[in-house]
């Protein structure tokens, strides 16, 4: 029995129903029972440009992304000329017959500079500056091409209209009828993606039907793969995982500036904000919901939500870069005010705009020094869909028992990643609620009778305190007193201290693998799962490898890392970014320097098959400090 | 006993600041309106406008420079049975948190806005803020303003406030009523608040206001309410009042309560048609798990819409 294991690219125009025919395709898979994992890559463009969405189907979860494709699904010549590289031996080449002799020059939506590398490339190969050119390029590379007539296919299925609008659904039925899928799997999906338009529904079928019959008749049909019981599951993207945590871990309050790709999450939020999820013992609140706010900017945002947060509601923002740094001076003021508030950043390609809906890590070290002066903060990252869901939930509780900002990182990557989650743990982590009380006159909000650096919480309507962005004295007031500012920065930092003993490993460092090792990946983020997938496969071939996963940055866990760090034969640092962000916080934190790094700064994902080959060109090196570029991705 | 609304803290503002009768305008507007001091939150910015919240025996937050306002809605929108009086000064407000004071306009949250109109950044030494005239050189300024001069009802109203309104700090009595007003006042209100700088402004003095102002309220012919019984004619004719009134400045400046809408929505009622029971279990108030200290949400139902079966 073959494993199953098919990457598919299926690539269009911006606003030409990509995300539509990608949905398909995975829960047709997922209805046949296997699993599917996905990234979505697109412009900062509203329309025309090229997007494209990379897949993996496995019987197993797929944790990443790997090249070359088993398929490439292009519904415009755009498609065919950026995807070049990302064809090898076998890939099989779907696209309309129709755009064969389309030319290189009029394909304007590709950059002028992505445009003159390939007409280089296809000069280089001796081949024609079209499609066709290219695809005989593929050809060499040993793509095997499957020119379709979808203008044809489309009119025999239905008449009248404009038949390009069903190019997204042919290209997945033609993907699903090649990969053996059984086509009521794929009308299953089209009821689900076009619910409540029976006719839209109907003529998708019929284009559906059409394309198999086609298939059937051309014999471009494998054998049909094999069904699997499927059980239910959520498919859910990484934006989905930290809304749904955060509205799990108890949010009240959620207030953003619109960005990519950080405010899909308080979409969701606001989708599900009319909830009916109260816990039947209290019927009084059978229905309540979240507060979110659109605000009218990051500043805003940030200095809302920390509002609301010193009401007692649990508060939270999400942004990215350029939205982040606009909120420096309040996260400082969350710190000395000590004020429960999660930030969600989603990072991209910075610095400045750089990248807006690209991939990047380069917000670490920044994360780490938000803000002015010196305060605690804590900061984490979650590196996949399920830990979104879980380190939001934990998040927000951090943000409550230490009362400070905690910054979480979740890259554009990750936060376009689609997974499917067997299960959500409603028990995982438990979700503490913030005291409501009216406390006593002696009591003291920003108290130094504290072993922990915790002073006991209040709120605004209960009790009468002050808060101010000047060092304050116990009640809240403005000082300038020397010795109590010692005594209200030791306070602070203590918190640190003990967040860091409290808080358990697990939650901040894990080790993947066996503790004795040839290699030792360090990595944080997304490129957790194409690790794991490369240790796989390097153990396989007798290479023991492990994995030093980072989730938590401040407090850091340098006993744990230096621990390993300090044991380790050969330690590859991966990350995307150029400066090895990471490796410098583990240095600056246990003295330990990584030399040898893979890194990725053009904004695309990492995959299995682009780290395999740098930790190989490392492993088979001599040289220590050593410094692998990944460049792949259209 | 009655709650003493003022702290006993040292206040620190200048001999003669108009700043003095605000504080007291504004803790006697809430001792007459017998409020519960747990119930009534101040926010302010920085400068010595920001002060404010210290002098007042209620919660208070000393925010950022120019933030007042979304650190203010924030309180106001988690707790909308809170009561949410803001203080800033000219620059705070109209300047660095223009965007802000412009976005609460179309908001309509619920807060009382007080801005400290002095003409000049006092606790900087003396710079020209944003009301300012033009070519006006106060003493502390080495040139002449080249600023020109922004007119802070006539943008509060543009925004979309539903009260706008104009006091002197040197008439406390005037002053404290129109607090009241604007306190009870559902949607969000602006007080500009004439309030000289002994320091550092030398020609917008008390003497200076006291020889220009005059209050709206005494021509008696003067109705600056909006109903919601009032037609469009009406209401905009009443708007139009209010915005040429505005425009006067100079030898007569209009106090007292130029607009005051009451036909528009807060925003805490529209945000309360999206979300179910907002008003009467705020966000602030609603309990976050079960007695077995995990989440109220059951992620089976909550996220249905996410289940592939």
């Amino acid at each position: 029995m073959k494993t199953v294991d098919i990457s598919i690219t299926i690539g269009g125009p911006q606003g030409g129903g990509i995300d539509t025919s990608s949905n398909m395709i995975s829960r047709a898979f997922a209805y046949s029972g296997y699993n599917v994992f996905g990234v979505r890559e697109y412009h900062s463009n509203i329309k025309g440009r090229h997007s494209y969405t990379h897949l993996r189907v496995k019987k197993e979860r797929p944790r990443s992304l790997k090249y070359p494709l088993d398929f490439l699904v292009a519904l415009d010549p755009d498609t065919i000329f950026e995807h070049i590289e990302d064809v090898g031996k076998g890939t099989r080449i779907i696209y309309d017959n129709s755009i064969e002799k389309s030319d290189l020059s009029q394909a304007r939506m590709i950059m002028k500079d992505t445009s003159d590398r390939i007409r280089h490339e296809l000069e280089h190969s001796g081949d024609l500056m079209t499609v066709a050119g290219a695809i005989s390029l593929m050809k060499k590379k040993g793509g095997i091409a499957i020119p379709i007539p979808f203008s044809d296919i489309v009119q025999k299925a239905i008449s009248g209209g404009v038949p390009s609008r069903y190019y997204n659904t042919l290209g997945a039925a033609l993907t699903l009828a090649i990969s053996g899928v059984d086509v009521k799997f794929l009308e299953e999906s089209i009821r689900f993606v076009f619910s409540s338009k029976e006719k839209v529904v109907e003529e998708n079928v019929s284009v559906v039907k059409a394309a198999y019959d086609y298939c059937q008749e051309n014999k471009f049909r494998t054998d049909n793969l094999e069904e699997i019981k499927r059980t239910p599951r959520f498919l859910l993207t990484g934006n989905d995982g930290a809304a749904i945590g955060k509205i799990m871990g108890g949010l009240r309050f959620q207030t953003y500036y619109p960005i990519t790709p950080a405010s899909d999450e308080s979409t969701i939020i606001e989708e599900h904000e009319d909830l009916k999820w109260i816990a039947s013992e209290n019927s009084k609140l059978a229905k309540s919901g979240i507060a979110v706010v659109q605000t009218e900017d990051e500043i805003s945002a940030i200095a809302m939500a920390s509002g609301a947060a010193i009401t007692g509601a649990r508060s939270s923002t999400a942004t990215s870069g350029p939205g982040f740094s606009l909120m420096a001076e309040a996260i400082s003021f969350a710190g000395i005010d000590e004020i429960p508030i999660v930030i969600t950043l989603y990072q991209r390609g910075g610095p400045s705009t750089g990248l807006p809906t690209r991939n990047g890590q380069g917000d670490l070290l920044f994360a780490l020094n938000t803000g002015h002066g010196e305060f605690p903060r804590m900061v984490i990252s979650s590196g996949d869909v399920e830990e979104c869901i879980y380190d939001s939930m934990n998040a927000l509780n951090y943000a409550q028992r230490y009362q400070l900002p905690v910054i979480h990182l979740i890259d554009k990557n990750l936060a376009n990643t689609s997974d499917f989650i067997p299960e959500i743990d409603s028990k995982k982590v438990k979700v503490p609620q913030v005291a409501r009380i009216v406390h006593s006159p002696e009591w003291r909000r920003y108290s130094l009778d504290t072993k922990t650096g915790i002073s006991e919480f209040g709120v605004f309507g209960k009790d009468i305190f002050w808060m101010t962005g000047d060092e304050h004295d116990e009640l809240g007031h403005v000082t300038e007193d020397s010795e109590l500012r010692d005594k209200m920065m030791v306070k602070r930092f203590h918190k640190l201290e003990v967040a860091d003993s409290e808080i358990p490993i697990s939650d901040k460092a894990v080790l993947y693998g066996p503790e004795n090792a040839d290699v030792t990946f360090v990595t944080w983020g997304s490129q957790k799962g194409p690790i794991l997938d490369v240790m796989e496969i390097l153990g396989k071939e007798g290479k023991k490898c492990n994995l030093l996963y980072l989730k938590m940055f401040q407090p850091f866990p340098s006993e744990f890392v230096s621990g390993i760090l300090s044991k380790a034969k050969m330690v590859i640092d991966v990350e995307s970014n150029m400066l090895g962000q990471a490796a410098n916080v583990i240095k600056l934190n246990t003295g330990i320097d990584i030399t040898r790094r893979i890194l990725k700064y053009n904004g695309r994902h990492m995959t299995e098959d682009e780290i395999l080959d740098a930790a190989r060109t490392i492993m088979g090196t001599s040289q220590k400090k050593i410094e692998v570029v990944l460049k792949h991705g259209a | 006993m009655a709650h003493n609304f003022k702290t006993d803290l040292t206040v620190d503002w200048c001999p003669g600041c108009g700043d003095f009768g605000i504080v007291t305008s504004i803790t006697q507007a809430l001792t007459e309106l017998n409020l519960d001091p747990r119930g009534v939150v101040a926010v302010s910015g920085i400068g010595c406008s920001g002060k404010t919240p210290h002098y007042i025996n209620i919660a208070g937050a000393h925010t950022l420079h120019g933030r007042s306002i979304p650190y203010a809605t924030g309180v106001k929108l988690s707790n909308p049975k809170l009561k949410v009086i803001v203080t800033g000064g000219d620059g705070d407000m109209l300047s660095i948190g223009a965007g802000h004071f412009v976005a609460e306009g179309r908001r309509n949250s619920g807060l009382t806005i007080m801005v400290y109109d002095n003409e000049v950044y006092g606790l900087t030494k003396g710079q020209a803020a944003p009301t300012m005239s033009l070519g006006e050189q106060t003493k502390s300024l080495t040139r002449a303003n080249i600023f020109g001069k922004l007119n802070p009802i006539a943008l509060a109203l543009s925004a979309g406030y539903s009260m706008v309104a104009r006091g002197f700090s040197f008439d406390m009595k005037q002053l404290k009523e129109i607090i009241k007003t604007a306190i009870n006042h559902e949607g969000s209100s602006v007080i500009d608040i004439l309030q000289p700088c002994p320091t550092y402004n030398n020609i917008n003095t008390m003497e200076w206001y006291k020889q220009r102002v005059y209050k709206l309220e005494d021509d008696k012919s003067w109705n600056p309410i909006v109903t919601p019984e009032d037609d469009a004619k009406t209401s905009g004719e009443k708007f139009a009042s209010a915005m040429t009134k505005a425009l006067e400045w100079g030898d007569r400046i209009p106090t007292g309560i130029f607009y005051q809408n009451k036909a528009i929505p807060p925003f805490t009622k529209r945000l309360a048609k999206n979300v179910p029971n907002y008003l009467e279990v705020t966000p602030a108030e609603q309990r976050v798990s079960t007695s077995d200290g995990y989440t109220v949400v059951d992620p089976k139902e909550t996220f249905a819409d996410k289940i592939l079966m």
